[in-house]
């Protein structure tokens, strides 16, 4: 066909959603996972804050159940319709009568009522498309349950009556996406793919486009902790301004990565004019200006040097990165030292790619002097280990689906509405592997 | 949120970035889509100054019919290019070239994001013109004596929006007709469309006497009657929903409103009806977790348990 709708691609992460149509560069639209709804923040409503159900005390047939507690379902009229998502309910919840709720927690959906609407949402206010006449592309995190994968895909195919779906592991678009960069030649779909967003960092091996559950590794140590850690610098120097906002600020335009600390020292020491200055602008128009200094290399530090942050994670990341490769099975080892991804914002600063690269080669080079040693006299052919940094790091995964969405196979590896009524939501545990081999 | 927006969010907020007082330049290459699958193309072919926006209409070709072209270039005049290819309708901006206060740039922008509203529009407007035009005509007869033509009206405009959808549009002296043909796919939201439809249709008794008329039916109305490409023969599927729009809701002043609101209905229908689901799941969710909540309470008071002696025997209480 040649006007086919372009598919819709969804990344929906714990902080931010990625929205927009596959062939495109960049996703349409970014903005939070949130949505305000009417009535309280806390414990109002089923959910908010443990993942589990708040369940009335008494549960009553006349009242649908609803208890004392403000559920919708005690409503008469349009109050479904009463919300915002996104920068919108951010906005909204700052008001009076709002309140806001994440619906995703540690990347899995949890509170599935907000998830239905915040869908429905997106789809026809900010996409605005039938989801009949289009195809969506769906991530979840790796370690996904089966059940919330059935969980979309009711909803998708029931309430949105979407023509076909296909649910993508974000690891694996991430390893789709870097195939944009001039050094990945074969576009296969085995690597090691470092996701570091805002709140945690993961360390997950795929091979042939399968991650490797057993050997995923996460720390607890992400974007908003290097915002903390630019704080507390900011504050122990007694700046003018040290608002968290001001440090993410200064973290996003300032931060790279040394090669070594204390020779960078040494380096600003000398070269006063490595100082940088950082201007805050205040709403009323006043002007001031922070000093920027060490915080400059030292934050992502805290990824190489963790001991300098926190006392109770200690394990630098590119050990962390060995580790969860010394724990996959011995055969694709090779290959996920050969191809390590990045994907996620705190991944971009300059340099991060070729530091962890060095530092990875560097223990894998022991090790293998190590075992020359110890077998008395063997050689090793060596093992090749490359970081793999691209421009689309930022929106990794929802770029690989732009990517894979595009192609025009995208639909036969979907499930469509027909599939789903013959089958029902248990067809969606399996997915054919999309840009695997035998694809594009 | 109850009524969907007329613009396109997205070329809206894009143009808003690209449009304000000394933004960087920046290439942009962005296909969207909209409702009725309607797609754009936001793009800076030349240099990073002048954008370029197409549009593609899968029923441009009916809505030229009906004077689509002098509509938009009445809205964008200087700025119409010529089209890009594959698309039917391209407008160029010069970013350079505007100038102004925020809110000035930002009802440019929202007046591009309105593309879609705007082409659309021309058959609607046509009829106000064809209707103003056959008032006029009418006032000089009486009912009685009036020639046939001019109780009868103009013709049929038909608009195929959708593959199998369309809007038809008739202007008579009283009135114009805005007839939608829809089909439901799905069992469920047939019934859900019902209930919804017969909202609208009792709407006018109830509360809203200003309300134009709503009729539903199976079958095609009257006024189709003639019009090819109508098919009678597929029963509960298609459903015809009538709008009559009186002398109240055609006046000039309220043209605007009327027309934005009309295009939008069957997107904010079926809307409506994936939101009612949205509804109704989260009361199931609700209802699901409280049956849970008594199938967990539901324990036996005092469970019999088989008592053993520290070697493993059991025995029975006697004399029970």
């Amino acid at each position: 066909m040649a006007n086919q709708t372009p598919a819709v691609v969804m990344d929906n992460g714990t902080g931010f959603s990625k929205l927009g149509f596959a062939g495109n560069d960049s996703p349409s639209f970014v903005f939070p996972t949130a949505i305000a709804t009417k009535g309280g923040a806390a414990g109002s409503h089923a959910g908010s804050g443990s993942g589990r159900p708040s369940v009335a005390n008494k549960p009553s047939f006349l009242t649908g159940g609803a208890g004392p507690g403000g559920h919708l379902s005690a409503k008469r009229g349009t109050e479904d319709l009463d919300f915002f998502i996104g920068d919108e309910a951010l906005a909204a919840s700052g008001g009076p009568g709002y309140g806001l709720h994440y619906p995703i927690r540690h990347g899995q959906i949890e509170d599935w009522d907000h998830m239905e609407r915040f869908w429905s949402n997106s789809i026809f206010k900010y996409l605005r498309v039938e989801p009949e006449d289009h195809y969506f592309l769906l991530t979840e995190p790796p370690l996904n349950p089966p059940e919330n994968r059935e969980n979309t895909a009711e909803i998708f195919f029931e309430s949105f009556n979407c023509a076909g779906m296909y649910i993508a592991v974000q690891a694996v678009l991430a390893l789709a996406a870097s195939w944009t960069s001039a050094k990945v030649t074969d576009r296969s779909l085995t690597g090691t793919v470092i996701d570091s967003g805002d709140g945690v960092t993961h360390v997950i091996p795929v091979a042939e486009g399968y991650v490797i559950g057993s050997s995923i590794k996460s720390i607890p140590i992400a974007g908003r902790d290097i915002t903390y850690f630019v704080q507390s610098l900011l504050r122990d120097r007694g700046e003018p301004d040290s608002s968290l906002k001001t440090a993410s600020e200064i973290k996003e335009e300032h931060c790279y990565v040394c090669p070594d600390i204390v020779k960078e020292f040494a380096k600003y020491d000398r070269d006063r004019s490595r100082f940088a200055k950082h201007v805050v602008r205040h709403p009323n128009g006043r002007e001031v200006s922070v000093d920027v200094g060490y915080e400059r290399f030292l934050a992502p530090e805290i990824f190489f040097n963790p001991e300098i942050y926190s006392s109770d994670f200690l394990t630098p990341l590119p050990n962390v990165v060995d580790n969860v490769i010394q724990q996959s099975p011995i055969d694709v080892r090779r290959g996920l030292y050969k191809n390590i991804v990045l994907s996620g914002g705190s991944t971009l600063y300059k340099d991060f790619g070729r530091r962890l690269q060095r530092d990875i080669k560097h223990l894998v080079d022991t090790r293998i002097k190590a075992s020359e040693v110890r077998s008395g006299g063997a050689r090793s052919g060596g093992l090749d280990v490359q970081v793999i940094t691209h421009k689309r790091q930022r929106h990794g995964p929802w770029f690989g689906g732009s990517l894979l969405g595009q192609t025009p196979e995208f639909r036969s590896y979907c499930h469509t509405k027909q599939e789903y009524q013959e089958y029902g939501p248990s067809i969606v545990r399996r997915f054919a592997l999309l840009g695997g081999p035998g694809g594009s | 949120m109850l009524l969907l927006d007329y613009q396109n969010v997205l070329i809206e907020s894009v143009l808003k970035e690209r449009f304000a007082q000394d933004a960087p330049p920046a290439s942009i290459d962005q296909t969207v889509s909209d409702f009725d699958g309607v797609t754009f193309h936001i793009s800076t072919p030349e240099t990073k100054t002048k954008i370029l926006l197409s549009i593609q209409i899968r029923c441009f070709r009916d809505l030229v019919q009906h004077g689509a072209e002098q509509v938009l270039q009445r809205e964008y005049g200087d700025y119409v290019t010529s089209t890009e290819p594959g698309y039917d309708f391209s407008v160029l901006i010069d970013v350079e070239g505007i100038t102004g206060e925020k809110e000035e740039r930002d009802a440019l922008a929202l007046k591009f994001a309105l593309l879609k509203r705007n082409a659309m529009a021309a058959p609607f407007e046509a009829a106000y013109q064809e209707y103003y035009q056959l008032k006029e005509e009418a006032s000089k007869f009486t009912s009685e004596e009036a020639p046939k033509g001019v109780l009868e009206g103009g013709q049929v405009k038909a608009i195929h929006y959708r593959e199998e959808e369309a809007i038809y549009v008739k202007a008579s002296h009283d009135r114009v007709t805005v007839i939608f043909s829809t089909i439901f796919r799905e069992e469920t939201d047939r019934v859900f469309g019902k209930v919804f439809i017969q909202e609208f249709v009792d709407a006018r008794r109830r509360a809203i006497q200003n309300a134009p008329q709503v009729l539903f039916r199976n079958d095609p109305p009257l006024e189709l009657q003639g019009v090819p490409g109508i098919k009678t023969t597929d029963g509960e599927k298609v459903g015809y929903v009538t709008f009559v729009l009186f002398p109240r809701h055609l006046t000039p002043q309220r043209m605007e409103d009327v027309i934005s609101h009309i295009q939008t209905f069957r997107d904010y229908f079926h809307y409506h009806i994936k939101a009612s689901k949205a509804y109704i799941h989260s009361r199931m969710r609700k209802r699901t977790a409280d049956f849970l909540q008594v199938l967990r309470r539901a324990r036996p008071e005092n469970e019999e348990k088989e008592r053993k002696t520290a070697s493993g025997r059991t025995f029975k209480v006697q004399g029970s």
